[in-house]
């Protein structure tokens, strides 16, 4: 079976990204684009906060801000005992996590930073980082964790970020485009490998992203999830 | 709409499929947190009544892409409330692939649902024709 290799040009990055910035804004889903000062480039941009059961995997459902506002007002209350509020910190904490996506001139992939702190802003260290990422994926990350998620220095913010290794995503990527290019089906690369790879580190992308396309032609026009 | 549409695949209980495919049907409860039985071949016996929206099981129609192996069985009814996650395990183990090789699911082919998402709801969002149609790529991700 012949793949062809779908390299993606930074011009083309920008053009997936706008598309993708305004469904976001359709749908509030808080990603907005920033440009570095000095430098010409720009970047998605998301901040969103996570409520973890430490027992359990991450709470990925929609309540998300619900759970927060109940964590939030639990941990504001003043009246709680010491011992009340060392029951309360074992088991739910609040992960306060930033998503980057840039453009890699040298992989020619979008690549995914991020990071992490508590609300205390203690960062989170590389290997609670590992030890976030969704169960189902646990597995393959132990097999290489080193392969997986590391610590880099942000390239436009110079500050440390952990990165999610890209060398794969031109060869997924290929898979589907070959595959989807058939149908002459519109993919937004973005939304295609960000719904592919955000999971694994707690970055979920509501349902109605699949329809972000210039045609729209099935009813996930209604999801309105 | 309610009916569950004729296909070449044989209507036959779960163990006459097992042989025939030379593979073991896995034991679906050793998905996370689904005690559920694994999917059935669609258009066995006693899967669907007539209401459509009340249907417990949906059908799913699962493609490979790319150089992934294709599954004998394509067309699945599979619970509303089963996760992809639990689907993905259910291919790994039917395609007997390691548990640390993976393997994504795809809607529209252009869409990875994230690994709690309902197959209910994609099939509510995402479905036509009496059926949900997915792709499916063993592939890294990341490395």
């Amino acid at each position: 079976m012949c793949e062809e290799d779908f390299f993606l040009e930074e011009k083309r990055f920008k053009q997936y990204c706008e598309e993708f910035i305004k469904h976001s804004q359709e749908i509030g889903d808080g990603w907005e684009w920033r440009t570095s000062k000095d430098l010409g480039d720009g970047y998605l941009s998301k901040t969103q906060f996570q409520v973890r059961n430490r027992s359990i995997p991450p709470d990925l459902k929609e309540k998300r801000s619900d759970n927060i506002e109940q964590a939030l007002s639990t941990h504001a209350e003043g009246s709680l005992d010491d011992s009340q509020v060392a029951g309360v910190c074992a088991t739910e904490e609040v992960i306060r996590y930033e998503y980057h996506v840039l453009y890699s001139s040298s992989y020619q992939v979008p690549v995914l930073y991020f990071r992490a702190c508590f609300l205390d802003g203690r960062p989170l260290t590389l290997n609670e980082m590992w030890r976030s990422v969704h169960a189902c994926y646990q597995d393959r990350l132990q097999e290489g964790p080193w392969d997986t998620i590391t610590q880099q220095e942000h390239p436009l913010l110079g500050q440390p970020f952990f990165v999610l290794h890209p060398c794969q995503t031109n060869e997924f990527i290929s898979s589907i485009l070959t595959s989807s290019r058939k149908y002459n089906r519109h993919t937004n690369y973005i939304v295609l490998w960000l719904s592919t790879v955000g999971p694994v580190v707690g970055l979920n992308l509501p349902l109605s992203y699949a329809a972000v396309a210039p045609e729209q032609n099935t009813n996930a026009d209604a999801v309105e999830r | 709409m309610a009916e569950v549409e004729e296909h070449p695949v044989p209507a036959s209980p779960q163990s006459e499929e097992r042989s025939e495919a030379g593979e073991e049907a896995p034991d679906g409860g050793a998905a996370a947190g689904a005690a559920d039985a694994p999917p059935r071949p669609a258009g066995s016996p006693g899967t669907e009544e007539n209401a459509g929206d009340m249907k417990k099981k949906i059908d799913v129609l699962l493609k490979a892409v790319g150089d992934t192996p294709i599954m004998k069985t394509k067309k699945w009814a599979v619970e509303r409330t089963r996760t992809i996650q639990s689907l993905v395990d259910f291919i790994k183990k039917f395609l007997k692939l390691m548990a640390s090789e993976q393997l994504f699911i795809y809607v529209n082919q252009s869409f990875a649902p994230s690994p709690d998402q309902e197959v209910g709801t994609l099939y509510e969002c995402f479905g036509s024709d009496g059926k949900l149609v997915l792709h499916y790529c063993k592939t890294q991700a990341w490395g």
